[in-house]
């Protein structure tokens, strides 16, 4: 549970990125979760709720998640995959030599703002 | 309204110490021991350092609730010690080894780190070191690498330890190391026995290959 920490952080980079672009009101924040990242949305939502009503810059705003699904490519066969068990054998060769594509993203990809 | 377009990282202030503590301990090897409670991180490292202490500079953070057991143990082979004791937190966060530091000091050439029983929340602290070490022991199923993906995937050394303890278990070392491998392609496996000593210079022989690493 690491949320708030995460909540917080998120916030820092919002505030300056929207004080940088002289906005009044940030509407909503979009950021992508790798599904690695070990972040549970809905705990990252609550922090943030819970911590936006301190500053009226995004008090108003809503923070969306953009999920991002675990991929990789296969090393020995180049086959791509998209993994919804957390066991990375490639499907086509079965090899484990697979190097991930995406899934631990954690990042503020954008903004809306006023 | 507009949209501004940014990409940035979220790195928490816990990344950001994390990352001091790497720069500051740039030639000592720092090797973070995670675990379920009672897989015996603490026997492993009173029975290792032991083989390693008269030839490097050892110190160890031990993680705990409570208690100082844990750090009078490893204190009474002769390595140094430092007790955190965690209180309500499930696990050690970057400033708690910045803390230890500043009492153990940073001339070191090892720095082990203990961390609290757990294998949910550890995983999510990086406390700047080189390796996440995972022990896991006979009695708890082979299973556990899949049911502890997260803790899997990041360590680099997986360590499956009481393993004279195989013949009273329905344990398949060979179906943990495969549950493994399809997670972290890249661990190291060690099997481990702290009551008969199997394994344990295997250990040793990792720890000391880390310590030369980062002497370069």
């Amino acid at each position: 549970m690491h949320e708030l920490g995460i909540a917080n952080s998120l916030i820092e980079i919002v505030l300056e990125n929207a004080n940088a672009n002289g906005a009044k009101v940030v509407r909503s924040v979009t950021a992508k979760i790798g599904r690695l990242a070990a972040v549970d949305s809905e705990a990252l939502k609550f922090a943030y709720d819970a911590i936006k009503e301190e500053y009226p810059m995004i008090a108003e705003s809503v923070l969306l998640i953009d999920n991002v699904p675990v991929t990789g490519k296969c090393n020995k066969c180049g086959a791509t995959d998209t993994y919804d068990e957390m066991f990375f054998a490639c499907s086509k060769c079965g090899s484990y030599e697979v190097e991930l594509m995406t899934g631990e993203e954690l990042t503020v990809s954008e903004i809306e703002v006023d | 309204m507009k949209t501004v377009n940014i990409q940035e990282k979220i790195l928490t202030k816990n990344e950001m110490k994390a990352a001091e503590l790497r720069e500051k301990l740039k030639g000592v090897a720092v090797l973070n021991f995670v675990s379920s409670p009672g897989s015996g991180k603490t026997s492993l490292l009173e029975k290792v350092l032991v083989m390693l202490k008269d030839k490097y500079k050892i110190a160890v953070v031990e993680g705990d609730q409570q208690t100082t057991h844990d750090a009078d143990r490893i204190k009474a082979t002769g390595v140094e010690a430092f007790q955190v004791n965690t209180g309500n937190a499930c696990h050690l966060e970057a400033i708690d080894i910045e803390r230890a530091l500043g009492s153990l000091g940073y001339d070191l050439d090892l720095l082990i780190i203990e961390n609290v029983g757990n294998l949910v929340c550890p995983a999510e602290y990086d406390l700047g070191e080189d390796a996440k070490v995972v022990l896991l022991s006979v009695t708890e199923g082979d299973d556990k690498p899949a049911k502890y993906p997260v803790m899997t995937r990041a360590g680099s050394a997986y360590i499956i330890n009481k393993i004279d303890l195989l013949p009273y278990v329905d344990f398949s070392v060979e179906k943990c190391i495969e549950y493994a491998k399809g997670i972290q392609p890249e661990l190291e496996f060690f099997t481990t026995s702290c009551r008969t000593g199997e394994g344990l210079d295997k250990v040793a022989d990792y720890i000391e290959k880390m310590i030369k690493a980062k002497k370069g």
